[in-house]
């Protein structure tokens, strides 16, 4: 049974043996990625996707996509290089901005869907030149630095919302202690999904400097606060890829995105876009 | 029992004597330059004879903003000064830092073992480019959570302020008449960054720097050094007749980051530093003649009125819109040197300065048309990035 749903964001296809993710934007016929995806944040949406049906422990993974966010953003482990002919499950990538998970050997097609966002050349080129030089080794940006090891430290809270329980009380971000009400919690995954408390916007001209060369092609960056489903707070950029009319309370869910880059290394993290249910 | 009274028997009351600042805005020196220029201020304003030699223990509050010494800086501000030798440390607590500095000078004294310290505050913010400018300005917020979400502290109070708009009876409008008093205040203050005054309709139609806040909404960075000599009880006529004396003083902490607090319209750590302070002095609210407040943004100061008792909750909004907060218009007078919005704000000399504006009312040296009348008591609020930290102090013309 062929199905096609929208996915975080994204287009999702689903066969038996293996699960296509889309990106809905498209420039001159082609689909591109949108202003904060790349082939790692599909990447993580089509192993989203195809967990909600199945088990998957490892998958093997192509150079391009960052495996050590993908990993911490989904909890699937990486196939090791040496292990390859073993692996069950593997991400393909396509020259479009389109990314599979298949079973090994599986026989995948990729649908020609008519669901297409058609993006301004001007608009695209602009963000993918901030990108390239956001991401070269040379650019170290002004602003409030997080090394790689404060970022691994916080992976699985950051992209899997990782927090504690005990009882009624959930903690997230979670504590060092361990400790809520000086008892030992246990690990708890929250639900991506909450309601705004409250937003802003910040103009092009005021936007955190490790943002300062992509602002200004955005028209400044949207942050909202969300009371999360399973009771803690948490604070969000908004998807670069979507217009959003806010609202007190609107239902929004949380998706796996680009935030920056700085040293040549891209700092993943959750953000929010609106659910039209 | 007998240790609570030995130790009851040691505690002195704690005086300020003495009190200087550079003006605020982009001065022509650097770190030494300005810290001198407080420093002397400061000891020019005792009445008796002071040799800067006599200082026994100096707190120097600072983010070590700036291109210059960021390292050992509160030595080499001491050695430009003429308290060579003196034990000098410096105390970081974002835009508390001086207010922290304050109280550990205060605390100095009250344990015993100093009688006369220093407390100063000092941050050069403007000869760095736009980019470091950013930098720094975001440093002191949540790095990991926060400024991963995008927010500098203009976003992360304009969270707070849609927020409050949502819960109470309040509108941007409120926050203009924030603006509107502050300049207003300001423009009477020779010391201030931005001494004009804005029109309500310039304010409200400001460029918008983080929806809903505008430009108006928030203070300038600004270079500054400020400078207070307190002195134990025993010590305080010999400097002057008119000592201004620290009636109570309080502090507290929050969760740094907004997400952890269960409100974020309202400090709790301006709430239990004042409960503190106001029990420490013996006074209420009500009795507080002006009070410095932390308004790096206006919405910090409809909060900060409601958090310090002067308005109920909720109500900060209406405070605002009925100019309660006037020069001598209202019980309690609130920014009388224009606040952080107009008098300026750098960072670490942000807490000593609101105390120099309050050593100068309670003794009757601000210009005339500043001067809050008969006033008895005032109040020092500074705050911390988003309210993570907060000092308050009570101060009185009477020990």
């Amino acid at each position: 049974m062929m199905t096609t749903e929208v996915w975080m964001g994204y287009l999702a296809h689903h066969e038996s043996d293996y699960t296509v993710i889309q990106s809905p934007f498209v420039l001159d016929g082609v689909r591109v990625f949108g202003a904060d995806s790349d082939a790692t944040t599909l990447a993580v949406a089509a192993l989203l996707h195809r967990l909600n049906h199945e088990t998957i422990s490892m998958v093997s993974v192509p150079e391009g996509i960052d495996g050590s966010s993908l990993s911490a953003a989904t909890g699937v482990a990486l196939l090791g290089e040496e292990r390859e002919e073993a692996s069950p499950w593997e991400l393909l990538m396509s020259d479009e901005a389109i990314v599979v998970v298949a079973r090994k050997n599986a026989r995948v097609e990729i649908p020609m869907l008519d669901v297409e966002v058609e993006v301004d050349r001007g608009f695209h080129d602009a963000l993918e030149a901030a990108w390239e030089r956001e991401l070269s080794e040379e650019h170290v940006s002004q602003g409030a630095y997080v090394s790689r090891a404060q970022y691994d430290e916080a992976a699985a809270p950051r992209l899997q919302l990782h927090g504690q329980s005990k009882g009624e009380v959930t903690v997230w971000p979670p504590r060092f202690t361990h400790l809520v009400d000086g008892e030992v919690t246990s690990e708890k995954t929250l639900q991506r999904r909450g309601k705004v408390l409250t937003w802003t916007t910040l103009s092009a001209a005021g936007a955190p400097s490790e943002f300062s060369l992509r602002a200004p092609v955005l028209g400044g960056v949207s942050t909202v606060l969300l009371a999360l489903h399973d009771g803690p707070n948490g604070v969000f950029l908004t998807v670069d890829d979507e217009e959003i009319e806010f609202e007190m309370d609107a239902p929004m869910e949380l998706v796996f995105r680009r935030l920056y880059a700085q040293e040549g290394f891209v700092r993943y993290g959750l953000k929010a876009r609106a659910i039209h249910d | 029992m007998k240790c609570l009274v030995f130790f009851e028997a040691i505690m002195v009351d704690v005086a300020v004597v003495g009190a200087g600042q550079t003006k605020y805005g982009n001065h022509p020196l650097g770190l030494k330059g300005m810290w001198a220029e407080a420093a002397s201020k400061a000891f020019a304003s005792i009445d008796g004879d002071f040799e800067p030699g006599a200082v026994q223990e100096a707190f120097i509050g600072s983010t070590a903003f700036g291109g210059s010494q960021l390292g050992n800086m509160s030595a080499l501000l001491t050695e430009h000064s003429g308290m060579d030798g003196v034990a000098v440390r410096r105390v970081e607590n974002a835009c508390a830092s001086s207010g922290f500095a304050f109280r550990d000078a205060w605390m100095a004294i009250k344990s015993g073992q100093a009688d006369v310290v220093i407390a100063g505050g000092i941050v050069k913010m403007n000869d760095l480019s736009p980019e470091r400018k950013r930098y720094w300005l975001g440093v002191s917020g949540d790095t990991e959570w926060e400024r991963l979400a995008g927010l500098t502290f203009p976003g992360t109070y304009a969270l707070m302020a849609r927020r409050y708009f949502h819960e109470f009876d309040a509108s941007h409008d409120d926050l203009v008449h924030v603006s509107v008093k502050n300049h207003m205040h300001g423009s009477m203050n020779p010391d201030a960054h931005i001494q004009k005054e804005v029109s309500f309709e310039k304010a409200a139609g400001g460029f918008m720097v983080a929806d809903p806040l505008t430009l108006y909404d928030c203070c300038p960075t600004s270079d500054g050094a400020s400078c207070v000599v307190l002195v134990a009880d025993h010590l305080a006529h010999k400097f002057t007749d008119t000592p201004v004396w620290v009636k109570g003083a309080g502090a507290a902490s929050d969760h740094l980051a907004l997400h952890d607090r269960p409100s974020i319209t309202q400090l709790k750590a301006t709430q239990a530093a004042a409960s503190r302070a106001y029990d420490m002095a013996g006074l209420t609210p009500r009795q507080i003649d002006l009070a410095e407040v932390h308004d790096c943004f206006t919405i910090a100061e409809v909060l900060a009125t409601e958090d310090l008792g002067f308005a109920q909750r909720g109500e900060g909004g209406r405070f605002a819109r009925a100019g309660e907060g006037r020069i001598n218009e209202g019980t309690t007078t609130v920014n009388s040197s224009g606040g952080l919005k107009s008098k300026g704000h750098p960072l670490g000399a942000t807490g000593t300065g609101q105390v120099v504006e309050v050593f100068k009312q309670l003794r009757n040296q601000v210009e005339i048309k500043r001067q809050v009348r008969d006033a008895e008591t005032a109040l020092t609020h500074n705050v911390g990035g988003s309210g993570a930290t907060c000092s308050v102090h009570v101060f009185g013309r009477e020990r």
